[in-house]
């Protein structure tokens, strides 16, 4: 599914922020990449969403290889990724449902569409009975699910989540992982990225470990190493 | 695409309103460039009747001694006819001259009563000549002033060259300084059109990234910003057309009093020409704008 071979970037051209990272997802897999702060995770799923380009190397999507996609091919891989992220990124001004529906109207879907999706990935995060609210009416945890929701409506192939539940106690961010669980289980790969040790370990799951813009592990069933 | 330009025309009009101070000194700005555009065309168009009015007042006449005979007139006129310079002779001999003078002067009776008491016709025959051209004007005057003949009493020219020039110098200045309040409007209206679209894009930075992460195409994120200058475009020129016939009706009585006897229209002339002046004002104001706020999308608001 996500197939990455020997990227390197640099913001800063004597320190790389990925430096030769190669690395293969498979189709349905659940994987977590944990790592300090600052060793380029955030970057990586940049540049898996299309918003960083590698300086070298070479990343497939699904069938496509990202590093040759013009600028207006973009919105399109992105609609093959659901992305999800630590700020919750939803439009405060809006509802739930109106957050969930400004996604497919910006991508030119038709409202009868519209309101067959919201409902329904609302009721996949089990949100079917808040669309209505504002995101400030409803907790860190459902606000979340909203987003998760939103990163649904193109049937994503892929599911990226970047420190999903940093800003979230770990009641609200167990909740998430077991969302993206079952969102992993309908097919959908999902890549999270994150600090949370005990989560790591509690999953059970492939874990690729980050430093300074290398990968230094890559255990299946994998534990959070501890440096 | 009827679904997509109604919900880009959405997003446009909400930019425009949340910022609503700024698009009315946009708006604002833009109306001053287009009514300082606009006054200077009727600058134009009022120097280019001044200019008519005058030329066509030019009276080139040769008064002719009481005593010259019929024949003598005659081969005078044919003689002036051959000059290039001219256009057409025209003889008044005294009858006519004294019938026209009654004419003129119906409803002054003092005058007519003195005329009677002189008891003869004091007026001369005359010889009334057009110039072939207003510019050969001044050429034929000089060939006329040097015109020999024992049978010209006096020479009459209303010599309005002088009065074209000042019309001239005059219009040329007005049109130095408006060509320059024009360019100052116009790089302000760019600048300000520019500042406007990006602020637009900072307060709607969340959307513009929130559709980047969704995969909305390039253009629902810039169409937007596109479509608000557009909107300021027209709007502005709606009210430069509304508030432009007021003006100029303002305008004409005065210029009335000015051109007495000659007849000026502006609002006609702004009416009978509306689409090649305000349709290609919007044209050239839409492009602009469009031109400006690109510049502003492609720099704040990537991909
Ligand atoms: N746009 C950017 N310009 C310059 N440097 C950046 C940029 N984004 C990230 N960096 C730097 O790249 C490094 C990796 O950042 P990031 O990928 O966010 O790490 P992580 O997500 O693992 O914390 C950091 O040192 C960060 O300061
Ligand atoms: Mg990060």
């Amino acid at each position: 599914m996500i197939k990455i071979f020997d990227i390197s970037k640099y913001y800063n051209p004597k320190f790389p922020v990925l430096d030769n990272v190669s690395l293969h997802i498979r189709p349905g897999e659940f994987v977590s990449i944990v790592g300090q702060s600052g060793t380029g995770k955030t970057t990586l799923v940049k540049i898996l969403t299309g918003e960083e380009r590698v300086d070298s190397g070479k990343v497939i999507v699904g069938e496509w290889d990202i590093t040759k996609l013009s600028r207006n091919q973009i919105p399109y891989l992105r609609r093959q990724i659901g992305v999800i992220f630590q700020d919750f990124k939803l439009l405060p001004k809006k509802t739930l449902s109106e957050n969930i529906a400004f996604a497919l109207q910006v991508c030119s879907q038709s409202p009868a569409k519209i309101k067959k999706i919201v409902p329904s990935v609302l009721s996949i995060v089990g949100l079917e009975d808040k669309g209505h609210r504002y995101p400030n009416e409803v907790s860190g945890g459902e606000q979340q699910r909203a987003a998760i929701a939103r990163s649904l409506v193109h049937q994503p192939k892929i599911l990226l989540a970047d420190e999903p539940t940093g800003n979230l106690d770990s009641i609200n961010a167990n909740e998430i992982i077991e969302l993206l669980q079952k969102i992993n289980n309908f097919g959908t790969t999902v890549v999270l990225v994150t600090h949370n040790r005990e989560i790591v370990n509690r999953l059970r799951k492939r874990v690729i470990t980050m430093d300074e813009g290398r990968i230094i592990s890559d255990q299946e069933q994998g534990k959070y190493i501890i440096r | 695409m009827f679904l997509f330009l109604f919900r880009i025309l959405k997003l446009s009009f909400q930019d425009i309103f949340r910022n609503i101070w700024l698009s009315i000194v946009t708006v604002t700005i833009l109306i001053l460039a287009l009514f300082s555009i606009n006054s200077l065309i009727t600058v134009q168009v009022i120097s280019q009747n001044a200019i008519e009015a005058v030329k066509e007042k030019i009276d080139i006449n040769l008064y002719l001694t009481n005593t010259a005979s019929e024949e003598q007139i005659l081969s005078l006129k044919s003689q002036l006819e051959e000059l290039e310079q001219v256009k057409n002779v025209n003889y008044i001999s005294k009858q006519e001259a004294l019938l026209s003078f009654r004419e003129k002067n119906e409803k002054n009776p003092e005058i007519i009563q003195a005329l009677r008491e002189l008891g003869k016709n004091p007026l001369s025959p005359t010889l009334v000549i057009m110039p072939s051209s207003s510019e050969q004007a001044p050429e034929l005057i000089n060939i006329l002033r040097g015109y020999q003949s024992n049978i010209i009493e006096s020479r009459d020219f209303t010599d309005n060259s002088i009065i074209l020039e000042k019309i001239n110098n005059i219009t040329d200045k007005v049109n130095q300084v408006g060509m320059v309040i024009i360019i100052v409007f116009v790089v302000t209206s760019l600048i300000v059109v520019y500042n406007s679209i990006r602020v637009a894009i900072y307060t709607h930075r969340r959307e513009i990234n929130i559709m980047r992460l969704v995969g909305a195409s390039g253009s629902f994120i810039y169409m937007p910003f596109i479509v608000s200058a557009i909107i300021y475009s027209i709007f502005s020129m709606g009210v430069i057309v509304a508030a432009f016939y007021p003006f100029l009706s303002l305008l004409q009585p005065y210029l009335e009093v000015f051109f007495v006897g000659y007849n000026i229209d502006i609002i006609g002339y702004f009416f009978s020409n509306f689409w090649q002046i305000f349709g290609l004002e919007l044209l050239l104001v839409i492009l602009v704008n469009v031109l400006a706020s690109l510049v502003a999308v492609r720099r704040y608001a990537k991909i």
